[in-house]
């Protein structure tokens, strides 16, 4: 008994499709590319009203990242490229595998627009650390560690992220990753098969396929070599960051060569559902069809069922869809060049197939046909009709804790403990790296002063009160980082992370989300351009997590010598605090800001406390000085060293290192150690 | 309380021992197939509570990846060779098989250990017989 | 004009950077991939930069180390011409025995190992210069006791040997740079990852091959002091 997670009416639909039921192979297919995760089947319908398109948008949502225009350098037109992506259920089983393997896909997402990687983020949501030796606590350090050793390692420096605790995570943490690229738009690889491409091959390109990642079906169904039962278990993901850094340089440099030669070719990487989730999508959205010989894919095991072949999620892959006459020199470069078979198990480039001009997706292991399908019911499953209920609030909002409080607090404490795990400057093109700024800048074109900016936000305390409040301060608290650092927000992306589906209460948390995000996004001008649903995050008990919409806002910064850091600068000057974005953006222009913090989660007296450890590490001796009163709740807005007052005046800035609210006085450092314990002891 | 020492191996591909085959080979080494485990002190009076140790720490142990079990010999066998850091108390075990799936020989473990498994500045290598 | 290869190895990933600011400082630098190793010998100067060679599998820089694609650097090396190796570099010279190279041809006498704490660790750091510059061909355009900025990015930098080797490692005058703070005072505070004498760097004892765990390419705008030092010196050598 094969146990696969369609519906009743999916399979009575397919077979009726068919004219016949389905094969074994064509039953796991259909189950993967119908899953939620591959067709956002219960969520399409829902993100559609998410806006998208803009001056900015060189390519929307619709492949595997998204594109926006950057600027010009000499006489080239760069583009940012950028994919956000989740991986909580891997991250939750095996924390440092899951979270490695989740940098490894969205890493191969932005790769494969032809784009050079520039910067990852992470944004991660776990649940009640307190204790040592409990699992939760476990999986925060190692998801930790696994973000670090494959980031480090492909060398793509982490420029940004988020952390937050909440017992609503301890069986469900988050895991969302960013990655951004650099690209110019006349270099764009596109992930459908290009006008013209009947006959060319399919080039598959990466690790040897295995079992792993072929998580859900039943075992016992499957006829496997005892001796490699070990080995075959459970769905868990071999991170490989060795072969992925070397793949990356492989690949720029097919990249290069399809350039030299004016080829226009089409690249998508392996994601769920496999072999053939990505050929099914890359043939099919050019308007064509695939035949594969399962038989032809480099394999770490023998005796593989064709199912698994097919459908299994071995990490490290990309195909290609090459002309015929450059096939030879891709493999050479991927086989003998890079060395790929030394590096990984049979890791190498080799011709599995070919693109079809009949759109039919047709798959072929042992002289057996054991896959024929139109392809176009394969990659486009119906929505579902979701039935959506109300949510409740559970609590009020509180007002956050006063700033003593709330900086020795898991939420408002340094993260720098976190973050130094990371490599935050390989590359040498990081401008801001994370904790120097509210937003991570880097300057990716070498002799150009143009650089990119990069914020994450998304708080699971507004997500228990309303997810649609909570879904828009996303967007406003990404968005506000961005401008803090001197830079003008061009793009968002997102990952909607929440319950169960099937259930109208987590779903309708879900649609308000939607709301939110759409409603900020529409009100400040900014399209989503690239985004990632995972559904399922829900407890033993059926308790869905706090509702978590998940922001990242991408800025430009026409010159990164005009970035604007939190460190204080000069003795006497006005502390300011203001709302709007664009007269904050002007003031900086015009020289005004000489240096600006984001109040988001804390409040102004919390910001002003950061900027004066911002300028202890800078190496300055000076401090805030600020009336009582003005703690409150989130008032969200900028505060600001001006050089004129401008906005709301609220304090000055101290020639010496101490922190006077009104009546009360304290020394920045005994603050700042406070400030930095409470990660320092899970992270140590 | 007496110690055991658990050693501990991957269940799935391992990664390291693929780079250390195709390194050893590289350096003409004859070798077929490289295993890695971890040997760990446990303190523990009896095999079952060492194994429960190890399972209950979850920075070393997760059933998804690792499988464990108490080694009852106290020096390498054959074709093993153990390696530990300075001031280390775990050990790094590899062992080496040649193309006909026996254990390679002392002088071949010793050529694998100064070519590349033993750094001589700060480990300690024993070589199995 | 002298050239100077950049290698990269496979897990290489600091390659960019790297070769950019040697050319801003006037070197005729190239890339030089593994699988034209077999070129390496017809340069004049060798950088090994930062990254993850082999991912660090089995010790970091173990494997590059050991391979083949290494002797003709060894050979450089002791023919004179002048090596530096950052972060990842610095560990395979110091695991190829080029540095501080008081023992046997690939016999490692000192080890860049494991931090204390035992984790990855990315911060902006100063090293100082702690020998006179004209000790190393590489430093000698470096004013005494210059103190650069710098970014320590590694797991693997915390300086390792056995006690008669330490001992060596000062008397022979090794120890090259040290972690300091700004103002040049050098402390247990200044070094991030628990590195025995507060060790950044390491040259051997003719002065010709430099191993130097933090990157000062990485600082943004690049801090170029020692790499002009280091062109100046190929240029001469």
């Amino acid at each position: 008994m094969i146990d696969v997670a369609l519906h009743g009416d999916e399979r009575r639909r397919i077979a009726e499709a068919l004219g016949r039921e389905p094969t074994r192979v064509e039953l796991y297919a259909f189950d993967a590319q119908w899953s939620e995760h591959c067709s956002y089947k219960s969520s399409r319908a829902q993100l559609r009203r998410l806006p998208a398109s803009g001056e900015r948008v060189v390519l929307g949502p619709g492949e595997d990242a998204g594109i926006l225009h950057l600027g010009e350098h000499e006489g080239e037109r760069y583009a940012v490229v950028a994919a956000h992506e989740s991986h909580n259920h891997p991250s939750q089983v095996v924390p440092f595998e899951g979270a490695a393997t989740g940098v490894g896909g969205i890493v191969r997402d932005v790769l494969c627009m032809g784009a050079q990687l520039i910067g990852i983020a992470d944004a991660l949501r776990f649940g009640d650390v307190a204790t040592p030796g409990t699992h939760q606590r476990h999986v925060a350090q190692a998801v930790v560690d696994g973000i670090s050793a494959y980031g480090n390692a492909i060398g793509v420096p982490n420029l940004t992220g988020d952390v937050f605790f909440h017992e609503g995570f301890n069986e469900n943490c988050l895991v969302n990753v960013i990655a951004l690229g650099l690209v110019k738009e006349s270099q764009i690889v596109h992930s459908f098969a290009p006008p013209g491409s009947e006959g060319w091959p399919l080039v598959l390109v990466g690790k040897a396929t295995d079992a792993s990642g072929f998580g859900g079906a039943s075992f016992s169904s499957l006829a496997l070599d005892a001796e490699n039962d070990a080995a075959n278990r459970g769905a868990v993901q071999v991170p490989d960051p060795f072969l992925k850094n070397v793949l990356m340089r492989a690949t720029y440099r097919v990249f290069a060569l399809l350039r030299e030669r004016g080829i226009a070719a089409a690249c998508k990487d392996l994601g769920a559902g496999g072999v053939m989730g990505c050929s099914a999508e890359i043939c099919a959205s050019g308007g064509y069809g695939a035949r594969i010989d399962l038989d032809r894919i480099n394999v770490a095991q023998a005796n593989l069922p064709p199912e698994v072949l097919a459908v299994g999620e071995t990490q490290e892959r990309m195909l290609f869809i090459l002309p015929p006459d450059v096939v030879a020199d891709v493999l050479r470069v991927y086989n003998e060049e890079f060395s790929l078979p030394e590096i990984a198990y049979d890791a190498r480039a080799v011709v599995i197939g070919s693109v079809t001009k009949e759109p039919r997706y047709v798959l072929r292991h042992n002289g057996q046909t054991v896959m024929d399908v139109d392809i176009e019911l394969l990659t486009k499953p119906l929505e579902l009709a979701v039935a959506r209920g109300e949510y409740t609030s559970a609590q009020r909002l509180e007002p956050p804790p006063r700033v003593a409080a709330f900086l020795s607090s898991l939420d408002g404490c340094s993260r720098e403990p976190l973050y130094s795990r990371y490599d935050a400057v390989v590359r040498g093109c990081t401008v801001l790296p994370r904790g120097y700024g509210d937003a991570g800048v880097v300057a990716p074109i070498p002799g150009s002063s143009l650089g990119v900016a990069v914020a994450v936000a998304g708080n699971p305390r507004y997500g228990v009160v309303d997810p649609r409040l909570a879904a828009e301060c996303a967007v406003l608290e990404a968005v506000r980082k961005v401008v803090a650092v001197g830079a003008r927000p061009i793009g968002l992306t997102d990952c909607l992370n929440f319950g169960n589906p099937t259930n109208p209460e987590h779903y309708a948390e879900f649609v308000a989300a939607v709301d939110g995000l759409e409603r900020a996004a529409r009100s400040l001008g900014l399209p989503f351009v690239s985004g990632n649903v995972s559904f399922y995050n829900e407890s033993s008990a059926g308790k869905a997590v706090p509702a978590s919409a998940i922001v990242a806002c991408i800025g430009a910064i026409e010159d990164v010598a005009r970035t604007v850091t939190p460190a204080l600068k000069r003795a006497g000057s006005a502390l300011c605090f203001a709302q709007d974005l664009d007269e904050v953006l002007h003031a900086m222009q015009e020289g005004q800001v000489l240096a600006c913090r984001a109040i988001t989660g804390g409040d102004a007296c919390a910001a002003a406390v950061e900027m004066a450890f911002a300028s202890a590490r800078a190496g300055s001796a000076l401090g805030v000085c600020m009336p009582d009163g003005i703690a409150g709740v989130d008032r969200g807005g900028f505060l600001m060293e001006t050089t004129t007052p401008f906005g709301e005046r609220v304090g000055s800035v101290l020639d010496e290192p101490a922190i006077v609210f009104g009546k009360t006085r304290w020394n920045v450092r005994a603050v700042h150690d406070a400030w930095m314990r409470p990660l320092a002891e899970i992270y140590a | 309380m007496t110690q055991r020492r658990v050693a501990l191996r991957l269940k799935v591909p391992d990664t390291t021992a693929y780079t250390a085959l195709v390194a050893l080979r590289r350096l003409g080494v004859p070798v077929a197939r490289v295993e890695r485990a971890t040997l760990i002190a446990v303190p523990a009076g009896d095999d079952d509570a060492a194994l429960e140790c190890v399972r209950r720490d979850e920075s070393l142990f997760n059933p998804n990846l690792h499988e464990i079990e108490v080694v009852r010999l106290g020096a390498p066998g054959a074709g093993e060779i153990w390696i530990r850091a300075d001031e280390a108390s775990s050990m790094q075990a590899w062992r080496l098989t040649d193309e006909q799936g026996l254990p390679v020989p002392p002088p071949v473990l010793e050529r694998a250990r100064d070519a590349l498994l033993c750094n001589p500045a700060i480990e300690t290598a024993v070589v199995g017989s | 004009m002298k050239r100077v290869a950049v290698v990269i190895f496979p897990g290489t990933n600091s390659e960019e950077e790297t070769v950019r600011l040697l050319r801003a400082c006037g070197a005729d630098a190239h890339l030089v991939h593994w699988s034209r190793a077999h070129t390496l010998g017809a340069y004049d100067g060798y950088v090994l930069s930062g990254g993850f060679a082999y991912e660090d599998r089995i010790r970091a820089g173990a494997v590059a180390a050991h391979d083949a694609m290494m002797d003709p650097v060894i050979d450089g090396a002791r023919n004179g011409k002048l090596v530096m190796g950052i972060c990842n570099g610095a560990q395979i010279l110091l695991e190829a025995g080029l540095v501080p190279g008081t023992g046997d041809a690939r016999r490692p006498t000192a080890a860049f190992t494991h931090n204390v704490p035992p984790h990855f660790i990315c911060k902006k750091v100063y090293v100082k210069l702690a020998v006179q510059p004209r000790r190393s061909s590489i430093t000698a355009a470096l004013p005494r006791d210059a103190v650069l900025p710098a970014w320590a990015a590694h797991g693997e930098g915390r300086l390792a040997a056995r006690a008669c080797e330490m001992e060596e490692l000062e008397t022979g005058d090794h120890l090259a740079f040290v972690y300091a703070h700004a103002d040049g005072r050098v402390d247990d505070a200044a070094t991030p990852n628990g590195s025995a004498l507060h060790c950044a760097g390491l040259v051997n004892r003719e002065g010709n091959v430099l191993a130097l765990m933090p990157h000062p390419e990485r600082v943004f705008p690049p801090h170029a002091a020692l790499f002009k030092s280091f062109v100046r010196g190929v240029e001469a050598s």
